[in-house]
């Protein structure tokens, strides 16, 4: 019963809450940029506008990749709240990607496509992280359950302080955040447009946003884990990831996709080994 | 009854290959086949139903078999002379004076070891043989009728075509039934002569050359497997498998003597399911028409390598020896997916990928659970619809549009909607769940947590592996909006795609069944216990739990709400794909007014990241770590 309505309160609320952090970010990243910026509301707005308007497609393989790219993500949410397996929850995130990218290869708009091929990368740069994240709490809980993490009497950040970098960099990626904004971005670059997004349009990009909400609060939730003790350590933690997140996206540059894949791959597997070793040794 | 099932099952597809041989009508030949795999479809299943079971069948058997070794190694060693391949030469003389050792000096007991018996992994393997290559046979018979009209034979030869490939299913139901070591090598043996006459059917210069490494190949695995029983005959002075494996753990646990068969025999099974650094016969193998391939890579030929494999894992479970058998698997897993990634070949795609798909299910033997070993049975089952569905639909698509290319089946669906939705579906019954495939899959992980090399590499490959899938289901689909010309394809053809494409749903749904029913009891009787607790048709143990029906139901209703708000689309809300304002269309092709007002039709390709995973930079370095851990496997492990 309780996870029925901690299910439902996940599929509600997270959009919701999604939608504001990323106001606070815009605001935030005026700020930084010396501009006033949004109201907080503003993601809000924008999608209700979207959702009101007439559907323009290239194809409907666009509608059905949105709609799907919608329910992995707001799914994944659902399992993470309701404590079910963190493998199971990246697979089921994978779907949403999959479905994403499917739906921007299906045009054949060059900016699309090449959106479509970099997302692609992005994927395969963040996927083996997330995977090693989950890994390693699995090294230290000796589950895959969420519910297992809970079951910690201190927080996984003292034992796994190197795999928070390595889901921060992963974080960076999925988000695409600078300097990792190589498939899409959140403004318009001149040589992708809006690169994965380039073909969505009305109520289709509204989705497109929604699911991307639902995206931010599942990377945060997992970030939360990593403070389980107390609740006030897990909003500390959040709002410290992101805003340390904020800062990286306004300081950096966009780099190639060669850096992303050399330096993810690298960076993870080196910082995995590394706090592996440091696990068995205690 | 059961003496009827095993005959029909093992013997019936020699007899009808020898009719079908001679037999020149083309209808009739149709009719045998499809009534062949109506029988062979029925029989394993009355099989399953029937469940365990032992068999000997009167001696006389027991001594064809021995006249049909000699026979096979005496046509293989004809080739190996015929094409001066020392290589083959070479092996098959010692497996000849080997065998003649083995059999009329060595072996004190002749027919007192049951020749046939049946556990739930056997009569899996059965099912797998008996209806995903039945259905690739059917396939075979529209597909070839297309194939040598395009070749312009004079005579046709597909009375020896299906002669192998009905003989073929026959071979592999005998080879995972087959409980006296000595048939089952009668039936190793058999498999390898007809993959060789198969690759190398159009008889073309390069169908020749990789035919004749496929029978290299496969010889050192046969003299490997030869070896390998001699050896384990002479450590447990046992032909019966049955037996060894009930005694296997005391084997284990007494010293390391039986491990050097071990070896030998996983070695044989690494070679017939084409592992680093032998893939290239594999992926040698698609110059065959593509039943052939859809047949070598689904459900016979590779898993019969896999098979022994899962098979032998109780006798070896805990040694050092398995450990590296898992590490094997996973280097192996992670390196053919980065191949994988960095090739266009449509066909070529999907040989490495089965070569991935095959190491992790070697990497589950070496793993060596109950989850592990579940997880392997799941992915021969699930692996042998999805691939032999995605072959199928590569052969159907070849014929049609004259590639194999996967940048020429951009915008397939405009063109033949049914087999492009198709291979979608196959696509992503490989690499998404709830499906089965990914199920397997997460089991795997799950149970490689404790050894943390191995999930590194794991993490790594499936990565890689929806980066190939994922962008190969994405072309297909971009198409201006538009309803596509239905397609016409003949039935033959046609049936086994839809019905390859609905197992591999439906079976996915009813996973929790197959797990209860197949799986479960096979795991727990070789293991002791049962890896997982199904809650609600949930899979659940203390790593973690797999939702198998909420997922299929909220994806589904998901899935299904989408499609229905997609119907109500209309033409009316069609725009042309964004070219920055400036888009035309020329004959339909989406493009852009170029400099000086000229046309320019817009052109995409995929990135395949040569300087990451290109083949001719990755496989030889490939090949000699894989090398590399064979030789610590048998020094570090066996020895």
């Amino acid at each position: 019963m309780t996870k029925i309505l901690l299910a439902v309160l996940a599929l509600v609320a997270a959009p919701i809450l999604g939608a504001l952090i990323t106001g606070v970010d815009r605001r935030i990243t005026a700020w930084l940029q010396s501009r006033y910026g949004p109201p907080i509301l503003q993601p809000l707005y924008d999608v209700l506008k979207l959702l009101g308007k007439q559907p323009m497609l290239v194809n409907t393989w666009q509608a059905l990749c949105a709609y799907v790219y919608l329910v992995g993500a707001a799914l994944s949410v659902v399992l993470l709240f309701t404590g079910s397996d963190l493998l199971l929850i990246f697979f089921v995130l994978t779907i949403g990607a999959v479905f994403l990218v499917m739906g921007a290869l299906a045009s054949p708009s060059p900016y699309s496509q090449i959106g479509g091929q970099r997302e692609l990368l992005q994927m395969l740069a963040y996927e083996p992280l997330l995977i090693l994240v989950f890994a390693s709490i699995a090294m230290l809980t000796g589950s895959f359950k969420v519910s297992a993490v809970f079951e910690l009497s201190r927080p996984m950040l003292y034992d796994l302080p190197l795999m928070f970098i390595v889901l921060g960099y992963a974080l960076t990626i999925k988000l695409r955040k600078s300097p990792f904004d190589i498939s899409a971005s959140a403004h318009a670059h001149q040589e992708l447009v809006r690169g994965v997004y380039t073909e969505y349009s009305g109520p289709y990009l509204a989705m497109i946003e929604i699911a991307h909400w639902y995206e931010v609060i599942l990377v945060l939730g997992i970030c939360a884990l990593f403070w389980s003790t107390s609740f006030v350590g897990m909003i500390v933690l959040v709002a410290l990831t992101y805003l340390a997140e904020i800062i990286v996206d306004n300081v950096t540059a966009r780099l190639t996709w060669r850096v992303m894949l050399k330096s993810a791959v690298g960076m993870g597997l080196v910082l995995t080994v590394v706090n592996m070793l440091w696990l068995y040794a205690q | 009854m059961l003496d009827t099932l095993v005959f029909v099952t093992v013997l019936l597809p020699f007899l009808v290959a020898a009719v079908l041989l001679v037999l020149r009508e083309q209808n009739l030949r149709k009719v045998i086949l499809v009534a062949t795999a109506g029988v062979l479809i029925l029989s394993s299943l009355a099989m399953l139903r029937g469940g365990a079971f032992i068999m000997s069948p009167a001696p006389l058997w027991g001594s064809l078999v021995t006249l049909g070794d000699f026979l096979i190694l005496g046509v293989v060693l004809l080739v190996g002379l015929k094409r001066k391949n020392q290589i083959i030469v070479w092996l098959t003389v010692a497996q000849i004076v080997g065998l003649i050792w083995f059999d009329f000096f060595m072996i004190k007991d002749h027919g007192s070891t049951p020749a046939f018996f049946a556990d739930d992994l056997s009569l899996v393997m059965v099912l797998v043989v008996s209806i995903v290559g039945s259905l690739i046979a059917v396939y075979g018979i529209g597909y070839m009728k297309e194939h040598e009209e395009h070749l312009h034979l004079t005579t046709s030869k597909q009375p020896q075509f299906f002669f192998f490939i009905v003989l073929f299913l026959g071979a592999m139901n005998g080879l995972v039934l087959a409980n006296n070591m000595l048939w089952m090598y009668f039936f190793w043996e058999c498999t390898t002569l007809c993959s060789f006459m198969l690759i190398g059917h159009d008889d073309t210069e390069i169908a020749r050359k990789n035919a004749e490494r496929a029978l290299w190949m496969n010889v050192l695995g046969g003299t490997a497997f030869l070896f390998g029983v001699m050896l384990l005959y002479k450590v447990t002075g046992s032909l019966s498998l049955q037996d060894i494996l009930a005694r296997g753990p005391e084997f284990a646990v007494a010293g390391g003597a039986i491990l050097v068969p071990m070896f030998l025999l996983v070695f044989a099974g690494m070679t017939k399911a084409a592992q680093a650094p032998f893939q290239s016969w594999l992926t040698g193998a698609m110059v065959a028409p593509t039943p052939v391939s859809a047949l070598l890579h689904s459900s016979t030929m590779v898993k019969a390598g896999v098979y022994i494999i899962v098979r032998l894992a109780p006798i070896y479970a805990g040694t050092y020896f398995s450990n590296f058998v898992a590490l094997f698997g996973g280097f192996v897993f992670l390196a053919t997916a980065c191949l994988a990634a960095g090739q266009s070949n449509g066909k070529k795609i999907l040989a490495y990928s089965t070569i991935s798909n095959l190491a992790l299910i070697i990497a589950c033997a070496g793993i060596n659970t109950p989850a592990a070993i579940t997880a392997a049975i799941l992915l021969i089952l699930f692996h042998a619809i999805s691939k032999a569905l995605m072959f199928l639909c590569v052969g159907a698509i070849e014929q049609k549009i004259g590639s194999r290319d996967i940048e020429d089946m951009r915008g397939l669906f405009a063109r033949m909607p049914r087999t492009a939705l198709v291979a979608v579906i196959g696509i992503l019954t490989m690499m998404l769940p709830p499906f089965g495939m990914l199920m397997a899959k997460w089991m795997a992980i799950e149970s490689a947590h404790g050894q943390f090399l191995l999930m590194i590499m794991l993490a790594l490959g499936s990565g890689v592996t929806v980066l190939f899938w994922c962008r190969w289901a994405g072309l297909m689909l971009a198409t201006p909006f538009a309803k596509a010309a239905p397609e016409a394809q003949d039935g033959t053809i046609r049936g086994p795609l839809y019905l390859l494409a609905g197992l591999a749903v439906v079976l996915s749904f009813f996973s929790p069944l197959v797990y209860n029913g197949l799986v479960a009891p096979v795991v727990a009787m070789y293991y002791k216990t049962a890896p997982y607790v199904l809650r609600f048709g949930n899979f659940e143990s203390s790593t973690g739990v797999f939702l198998v029906y909420p997922l299929f139901i909220l994806l589904g209703l998901g899935f299904f709400f989408a499609l229905r708000q997609t119907r109500k689309i209309t033409a009316a809300q069609a725009v042309g794909p964004y070219m920055c304002g400036e888009q035309t269309s020329v004959d339909g092709k989406p493009g852009f007014l170029g400099p000086l007002g000229q046309n320019v039709t817009a052109v995409s390709g995929n990135y395949y990241l040569e300087q990451f995973f290109g083949e001719a930079m990755l496989s030889k370095w490939i090949n000699v770590i894989a090398l590399a851990v064979l030789v610590i496997m048998l020094f570090g492990g066996a020895l």
